[in-house]
C-alpha cells in the first residue's frame, strides 16, 4: 500500500506484481536493480557480490546505503509480525483488497493473523 | 580490557550516516543486556542461534549444523524459536508458537523474538552492505527484571499488546511485552526507514537520499520473498 500511495504521489504508476515477480517492470525507478539487490540478500545468492556492485554502481554510495538499510530492517520487521501474528492494519486491508488475491498474497501463511486467508493451489 | 567499538565507521565500504551508525551500535549494546526475562549471556546466545540458522537458510532445517551448543543453557523451547524466527519465518504459525509459549512464558517469547530480530536485521544490512556479520556484544552481567507491562490486552495476535490510545501501525506494538525490545529494535527501524512520526507520514520524503517508491520497493520485495503478509 505505501509503495502505491508513495508512487502515486511522486506522479509515476507502479507494477506491483514486480514484488512478487522478478520479471515485471514495477515503473519505479532503478527499480530492477532495487529488487535484484533484496532478492540476492534475502536469499543469500551465488550472485550477490555482483548484484550488489550493480546496485551501488547504479544508486551511489549515498543511496545505496540507504538501499542497504531498508533491506536490513525489514529482514527485522517480517520476523516481528510474523513471530506475534500480529494482525495487519485495517486501512492496509482495505486499501490492497484489489491485488492481494491476483499476487497471491492472500495464500500466504500470514494471511490467518489477519482473517484473510485462502487455501494454497 | 577494551573492546572495539560496534559498527565501527571504518568497517563500511561506503560512509553510513552518523545517526544510523549510532542506532545501531545503541542497540546492539542492547542485545548484551540484561532484559526483563533473560540474562545478557542467555540474550547473546538467543541471538547467536539465530545468526548461526539463518546462515543456513538456503538449507532445509533438517540439514543444518546445529552441533554447536548455544552459548548459554536455554530451555528447549527457547533454542527451536530462536532458530525458526531467525532462519524460517514463513514457517511460523500460531500453533507453534502457543507451544513454546506454554513452556517459556508469553513474555519471555516475546523478549526472545525482540533479540533475534534486532540480530537478524543487523545481520542483514551487514549482508547488503558486503561486511562480516557484527561480533555478538559482550554480555553484561545481571539479573533480569522480571517486570511485565500493564494494560496489555489480545487484538488477536498471538500475544497481548498495548491497547490504550494507539493510533500507529499494529507492528509497531507486536513486541509490547517486551518494552525494552521496542525501544532496541524501533531505534534501528527509525534510523533505517521510517525517521520520524512525521517524516513517515509523508508519502514524499526528504529525509533520506532514497525516494520513497524506491524504499518502498525495497520493503515490499523483501516482505514477499518472506511471504510476510503484513
Amino acid at each position: 500500500m505505501l509503495l502505491r500511495a508513495s508512487s502515486n504521489a511522486a506522479g509515476t504508476e507502479v507494477d506491483l506484481s514486480a514484488t512478487v515477480e522478478d520479471t515485471a517492470d514495477s515503473g519505479v525507478e532503478n527499480g530492477a536493480a532495487l529488487t535484484a539487490f533484496a532478492e540476492a540478500v534475502v536469499r543469500a545468492t551465488d550472485d550477490l557480490d555482483a548484484v550488489r556492485a550493480r546496485a551501488l554502481e547504479t544508486l551511489g554510495p549515498e543511496k545505496f546505503v540507504e538501499a542497504a538499510a531498508t533491506v536490513g530492517i525489514f529482514n527485522g520487521l517480517v520476523r516481528v509480525a510474523d513471530s506475534t501474528g500480529i494482525p495487519s492494519d485495517t486501512m492496509m486491508l482495505e486499501g490492497t483488497a484489489d491485488v492481494r488475491g491476483d499476487l497471491g498474497i492472500n495464500r500466504w501463511a500470514g494471511a490467518k493473523a489477519s482473517g484473510v486467508a485462502e487455501a494454497r493451489a | 580490557m577494551s573492546f572495539p567499538m560496534s559498527f565501527d565507521p571504518g568497517r563500511f565500504p561506503v560512509p553510513v550516516r552518523d545517526d544510523m551508525a549510532a542506532a545501531l551500535r545503541e542497540s546492539w549494546a542492547d542485545v548484551g543486556r540484561p532484559g526483563a526475562w533473560w540474562t545478557g549471556p542467555e540474550r547473546v546466545a538467543i541471538a547467536g542461534l539465530a545468526r548461526a540458522e539463518r546462515l543456513q537458510r538456503n538449507q532445509p532445517p533438517w540439514t543444518r549444523d546445529r552441533s554447536r551448543a548455544p552459548a548459554a543453557p536455554l530451555p528447549e523451547k527457547a533454542v527451536e524459536a530462536a532458530r525458526k524466527i531467525g532462519a524460517d519465518p514463513m514457517h511460523l504459525d500460531r500453533e507453534w508458537a502457543d507451544a513454546v509459549i506454554a513452556e517459556i512464558g508469553d513474555a519471555p517469547y516475546v523478549e526472545l523474538a525482540s533479540v533475534v530480530v534486532t540480530t537478524v536485521a543487523a545481520d542483514a544490512f551487514c549482508e547488503a552492505m558486503g561486511i562480516d556479520p557484527e561480533p555478538l556484544p559482550a554480555p553484561e552481567a545481571g539479573e533480569p527484571t522480571r517486570e511485565r507491562p500493564d494494560n496489555l490486552s489480545d487484538i488477536g495476535a498471538w500475544v497481548p499488546v498495548q491497547v490504550i490510545d494507539w493510533k500507529r501501525a499494529n507492528v509497531a506494538r507486536a513486541l509490547s511485552l517486551a518494552p525494552e525490545g521496542v525501544r532496541t529494535f524501533f531505534r534501528m527501524v527509525a534510523a533505517m526507514y521510517s525517521g520520524t512520526a512525521t517524516d513517515f507520514e509523508k508519502m514524499v520524503w526528504d529525509h533520506r537520499p532514497l525516494p520513497r517508491p524506491q524504499v518502498e520497493l525495497i520493503a515490499a520485495r523483501v516482505s514477499a520473498l518472506n511471504e510476510c503478509f503484513y
